[in-house]
Formats: structure tokens, sequence, C-alpha cells
């Protein structure tokens, strides 16, 4: 039973624009925000480009606090050292030839062929037509085998209990979280804090398969790499630099 | 030849003491359940780099463990060894005991237990997970219905297709155990194909170590004869198994070590200074499989019921360490996330875990659980023979 | 076949019953206000379906919204939460606490709700 929801035909450039819901709640919608009413389609595929070049290592740390801020994952009261979870990390690599050092932010790499979604038995690792590789809690029932399976080291398994969620993130015991390209912002129009966070050049953000996006332009020119390019995932988060 | 089969009384102080016992263990296990899923996983040894802890150890060995014990119905009626066949209705009910022991192990240990019903509900059948909750649903019911082939007069003449296919079920379910981490292409220390088959030989030995033991336990206690020709042969089985088994461990990391993707964790395992390189070397290789080797075939302990029980012993020890150095070891080994590059600072190199004491409880609970449903059924229905003299026993014993 | 459960259930409790008339106990501030200016019909069109119903649409909606990015108000969790919260002390309560909007009839009706094990169960602006 793949989760395929039905996908309606529906107007291009939808996503970000649609403004509010008004109409069908003029009660209390008097505000108007803009919300995606049509479901996210696979014309795009959001990405990340990481130029570690760009990127001093307080950069980095922004991004993780960044990411902790918007999340709420760090405070956990009892879980201790590799308990804690662990959604962005800031990673200090040296070259075994050159000695050459790099820092680099490590997260969810938001693969094309995830292998946590392919080994999750209860369809909660869940890739979104979008790109977006997310845990879908509600069907979570904390077996661990995505952790086991991502190559990436960048799931969090919840220790202990929460209260006090972001309204935009729930989190509970029991169950695997992971980065999810702060998707409550982008389905907005907005970019991930993390990149918000930094600012300029040092992280781009757009839309992978868009000819005119910043991202995709810049990939065209300058080289690039994915970790572990060798396992063929085709990962979301690209890297330069390193 | 012909097999009477008799309950066990199951009357004694001794039974009922080994209830009571099993009972406390399972009281606890429950106990240390609640704790865990109260608090939340914080309170065991488990963290974000080591997964899967105690638990999945003890509930994967008594998986394997599982499907191995059918081994003997399985040579009786599929591979028409006529010395077997009495023992093919215990050999039925030790596998169906010790997956039930397993499984419960790994449902008690996942982060929600409560959604048991998701598992059964939702399926990606793209995940090697999903099938083995398909697979060991249907060991139950296959296995449950081969017994009811013995059992039922009637349907004796059915026994034989039954038992082809339990055994071709019984194969597909260990591969499928094992290719739980033969397809983890990220992890250095899984990705081998050789996983599938190792498990298969692996389930061979222990499964064949539990049924030893509780048929020797279980004759000694009730009293009945068991011949030596019957031991003896499932000794030498058992001999053969446990040597397959190293012979296997040896391929795997020969293998492994060619590689030089590989080297790395190779050396971790085998060369490091941890927990891991001792539980490998000593209680893995040499207690588990040296000691029982020459328990069974040194000519000094020939027919030595003690030996053999010891030897059995040994291979439960020995394969609970080597699932340990696989599962856990196999975490605790960094992943190979830059090739040609050092980590200097944000992954640690090396994992640790100390298991804890609910986790430990947990997986006797386990076992408990496969002890207990053993001896219950024993009560209740008749899966022993009466007795397994050579006169009755052998079908080329002279009168 | 997930959704099979809940349709049962709601077939079950054809009468919900937590409330009295037509008044529910705790409705939340916000709630309240809009109703007595007349205007809750504009959000929930039919009462009873939405008591009947709710579960369903929560369960449905839910995968929508995680899985199509579908997040407009009528598909958000946090905008139940926001209108049904009551506060006290200038403080809101969660709304799976005992006596708020989700629990008076949870309670009655012995159905435990999982819903709070991860979403956040008070509104998150300032009082």
């Amino acid at each position: 039973m793949t989760k395929k929801l039905n996908r309606r035909d529906f107007i291009k450039n939808t996503t970000a624009n649609t403004v509010g819901v008004a109409s069908i709640a003029s009660g209390i919608s008097l505000t108007t925000f803009a919300a995606s009413e049509n479901p996210v389609s696979n014309k795009k595929r959001w990405g990340m480009l990481i130029d570690t070049n760009k990127l001093s290592e307080a950069n980095i740390e922004d991004m993780v606090n960044a990411c902790q801020e918007e999340h709420g994952w760090g405070n956990e009261k009892y879980s201790t050292g590799e308990q804690k979870p662990d959604w962005i990390k800031k990673v200090k690599v040296k070259d075994k030839a050159t000695g050459k050092i790099d820092s680099l932010p490590l997260m969810c790499q938001h693969c094309e062929q995830p292998p946590c979604v392919d080994v999750c038995p209860t369809n909660a690792s869940v890739k979104r037509e979008d790109g977006i590789v997310l845990v879908d809690k509600h069907l979570c029932i904390g077996c661990r085998y995505c952790m086991m399976a991502c190559p990436y080291d960048s799931r969090s398994f919840v220790h202990e209990n929460l209260s006090n969620q972001k309204a935009d993130t729930p989190r509970g015991k029991g169950t695997v979280e992971a980065c999810t390209m702060c998707v409550h912002r982008v389905d907005k129009g907005e970019v991930p804090a993390c990149v918000e966070a930094v600012g300029g050049d040092g992280v781009i953000f757009g839309d992978l398969y868009d000819a005119n996006s910043k991202i995709n332009k810049t990939l065209k020119k300058i080289q690039s790499t994915q970790i572990r390019a060798d396992l063929n995932l085709n990962t979301g988060v690209r890297y330069s630099g390193i | 030849m012909n097999i009477r089969y008799q309950q066990i009384a199951g009357t004694s102080w001794g039974f009922i003491a080994l209830i009571a016992g099993l009972f406390a263990v399972i009281l606890a296990a429950l106990g240390s359940v609640y704790f865990m899923e109260h608090h939340g996983h914080y309170v065991t040894g488990m963290s974000n780099r080591v997964v899967w802890g105690v638990p999945h150890v003890l509930a994967l060995f008594l998986i394997v463990a599982a499907s191995g014990a059918l081994n003997v119905a399985s040579i009786a009626s599929v591979f028409d060894k006529k010395i077997y066949k009495p023992l093919a209705r215990l050999s039925g009910l030790v596998a169906l005991s010790l997956l039930a022991g397993g499984l419960m192990i790994l449902v008690l240990d996942l982060g929600r237990p409560d959604r048991l019903i998701v598992a059964m509900t939702e399926y990606n059948f793209k995940s090697i997970f999903a099938w083995n909750i398909i697979l060991y649903n249907g060991f139950f019911v296959i296995v449950a219905v081969y017994l009811w082939m013995m059992f039922e007069r009637r349907m004796n003449k059915f026994t034989s297709k039954a038992g082809l296919a339990a055994f071709a079920w019984r194969l597909i379910l260990t591969t499928g155990t094992g290719s739980i981490f033969g397809f983890l292409v990220a992890r250095q220390a899984y990705d081998a194909v050789i996983m599938a088959p190792m498990f298969i030989i692996m389930s061979f030995s222990f499964g064949l170590a539990f049924f030893i033991l509780i048929l020797m336990a279980s004759y000694k206690w009730s009293e009945r004869e068991l011949g030596d020709v019957i031991v003896n042969r499932l000794g030498n089985l058992f001999g053969v198994f446990i040597a397959a088994v190293m012979y296997f461990v040896i391929i795997k990391h020969l293998g492994s070590l060619y590689l030089a993707e590989n080297s790395a964790v190779e050396n971790f395992i085998l060369f490091g200074d941890h927990i891991y390189t001792p539980l490998f070397w000593i209680v893995q290789m040499i207690i588990g499989g040296l000691l029982p080797l020459a328990l069974i075939y040194l000519p000094a302990f020939r027919g030595n019921r003690s030996a053999l029980g010891l030897a059995s012993v040994l291979v439960i020890i020995g394969g609970i360490a080597q699932l340990y150095v696989i599962i856990i070891g196999g975490q605790a080994h960094p992943l190979e996330l830059f090739p040609g590059k050092e980590i200097i600072e944000g992954y640690d190199s090396i994992a640790t875990y100390s298991p804890s004491l609910p986790e430990i409880i947990l997986g006797a609970g386990g076992i408990a659980v496969a002890l207990i449903a053993t001896t219950l059924l024993l009560k209740f229905l008749p899966f022993l023979p009466e007795s397994l003299a050579d006169s009755v026993a052998d079908p080329h014993h002279k009168k | 076949m997930r959704h099979f459960p809940i349709i049962l259930l709601a077939l079950m409790f054809t009468s919900v019953f937590a409330h009295g008339n037509d008044g529910h106990i705790n409705l939340g501030d916000k709630a309240t206000e809009l109703k007595e200016e007349g205007k809750s019909r504009d959000i929930h069109p039919s009462l009873a379906e939405i008591r009947k119903m709710h579960p369903e649409f929560l369960l449905h909606k839910r995968d929508q919204t995680l899985r199509q990015g579908i997040r407009s108000k009528r598909n958000s969790l946090k905008a139940c939460v926001d209108c049904h919260s009551s506060t006290k002390n200038d403080e809101y309560l969660p709304i799976n606490a005992p006596e708020q909007f989700c629990s008076t009839c949870h309670q009655k009706v012995g159905t435990s709700l999982d819903c709070f094990a991860c979403h956040r169960t008070t509104p998150e602006e300032e009082l």
C-alpha cells in the first residue's frame, strides 16, 4: 500500500502565492496569509548548495542554532550525549593526503533515492513529490531501521517525553525525526531557517529543476559534490569546496 | 515402529518452581518495558548512534534460533529420516515458542509499541522489515498447520507436504532476517550478500542447541527414557552445524578484509581494543565454536550427555556474542562519511554503548516467554514420545 | 484500511456525549466568542458532521498536509487548537488537559487521543 494520494491537475506556480482562505472561513480569516492549497508537484525539486569556502565556523554554528530555535530541539532534559537529537551538526574534516581542513554543516541530504524511505516498514519515512524527505510521525512506530539505513547519520530518535513543542514542528517521544528542510516555511514561500541565518551566498536554497533559479545556475557553473556520491542517492543537498 | 505421545505430568514441585521462576522473569521484563516506555529510551544504553541494543541482539538471536529449531522436523518429513520422526512435534513447538519470545522483545523495544496495529496495517513492500512481519506471521500459521497435520491422524498423510512448505518458509524467513542487515548499503559492517546464508547456517546451529537442551531436560525431568542413538545422531549433526557457522564467519571476514573500503571496520572488529574484539575471538569463536566442537568430537566425551548439554549452552552463549558483535559492534563503528578524509570534529569516531538493566531484563523476558510456552504446551498437549529408548526410536534396532 | 476503525467508532457514537442540548461544556475562548457573534457556522457548517467525523477529517488532512504540503487553514490542527483553547490566569491551558476542549468528550467515551504526544497543546502566540 504505497501512500500515493490522488494528485489532481492543477495550475502551475500556485504553491507559494495562493492567498488566504478568507472565502471559506471568513469568520476567523481576517488576516490573509500565503498558504498552499494545492499539492506539491514533482516539477520542482528543492535543494541546497553549501559552499564551505564561504562559510566560517561561526556561520555554521549560526545555522545549527537557527535550526534549534526554529524546531525546538536540543533542550531535552534527560537525554545525554549521543541520545540528544541532532538535526544538523557542524563537522570538521581533514583530507588525509593534503591535510586541508574544511568545516561543513551535515544534516538530512534529502536524497532522491532515500534508503530510509526504502527500509521503513510502515511508510512513515516519506519523500514528497518536491523531493523533501520527512518522517510521518503519525505512522512511525519507532523501529529505528531508517537510522540504521541512513548513510549520513542524520536522523534522531526522541528518547524522552516532550512538551511545549513548536507549533510548526510536532515532535514526540518514541518517534524518529530529522531535518525537514523547514518544509513549513518552504510551503509558505520562505527559505529554511539555516539558510536565512547565514544570508549571502554561503548556502543557496532553491528549485534544482528551475533553469532560472540561482541554485541551478550556480551548479551549472561551479564544481560541486554530493557526500557519498558513490551510493548514487542523488542528494538534494550539494556541497562545494570539499 | 509405533510411537506413543504423552503429555508430561507437570505436577512436581520442580515443574511448578520452573513455571514460577519463568513467570517472575516475564513479570520483571514487563516492568522494565513499562519503565522504558514511561520515561523514554533515555533510560537505556541506546543512543542515536547505537539504535539497536541488547533487546535486538536477543530478539534476533531467538528469531534466528526459532527457524533453526524446526530443522529436526524438516529432516524427518522433508528428507524422510525415520529416526527424527518422533522428534518432529517437539521441533515445531520449540520453533514457535522461540519465535514468540523473540518477537515479544522486538515489539516491546519499539519506540511506540502501542502502535503495533500500524505495523500490521501499513506495509511498505520495499522494506525488508515489512516483509519480515509477513514472514513471521506466516511462520506461525504454517508451523501450526504442520503441527496439526502431525497431531491429527486423518491428516498424517499431508505431513510431508506441510513439512516441505514449512521448510521452504523457514529458509525464506531466515534469509529475510539476515537481509535486514545485508541490505544496508551505507554500513560497511553489514553490506554483504553473505549475511543471508550466514544467518541460515547460524539458525541451524542455534536452533539445534535449544532443541537439544529442551529435549534432554524434558526427558530427564519427566523421567522418560531417551536412548543414545538419537542423542548421538543429534550431537553429530550439531557438530557439523557449528563447524559450518565458523566456516561462514571466516569467509565473511576474509571477503570483507579483501575490500579496502571495509578494512577499517574489519580491523575494528577483529583487532580493536574494545569489548567487540574479545567477544569475537574468545566468546564467539573459542567458547561458542572450538570448545563445543571439542566437547562433541573428542573421543573422551563421545556419548557424554553432560558434554553435549554443555556444548549446547556454549553455542547459545557464543551465538549471543556473535549477534552482539554483528549488531552492536557494527553500529559502534563510524559510518564512512567522507572517504579519503578524516573527521576531526562533530562526529565521534566510535560510539559507546553499555547495556542497561531494563534492556537485559527485557531480553531475558523473551527467553522466559519461549521456555514457559514450551513447558506449558508440553503439559497440555502430547508433544513428547512416551519413550525414546533405542528399542523404540531406532529403526535399525536389533532386538 | 486504517480509517475503518475510526469510521466504525464514529458510527457507533452517533450521539456525542459531552454536549448538553446544543452546547459543548468547554468550547474554548475564541470559539465561544465566534459562537456568540453567530459566526461559528461559517467554520463548521454542520455541527453534527464535525462532531461525528472530526477524527476522519483529521486523518485525511494530516496526510494531505504532511505528504502534499496542503497548508490551508482548514487543514490545520494548529488552527483547531488556536480557536478551541481556553485561558486561565493569563495562560493557555493545554487543550488535552482534563475539562478542556478535547478531553471533555474523549474522557467520557474512553477513547485516547494521540495527537498531542507530538503536537503542541496551546496556541504559540503570546497572550
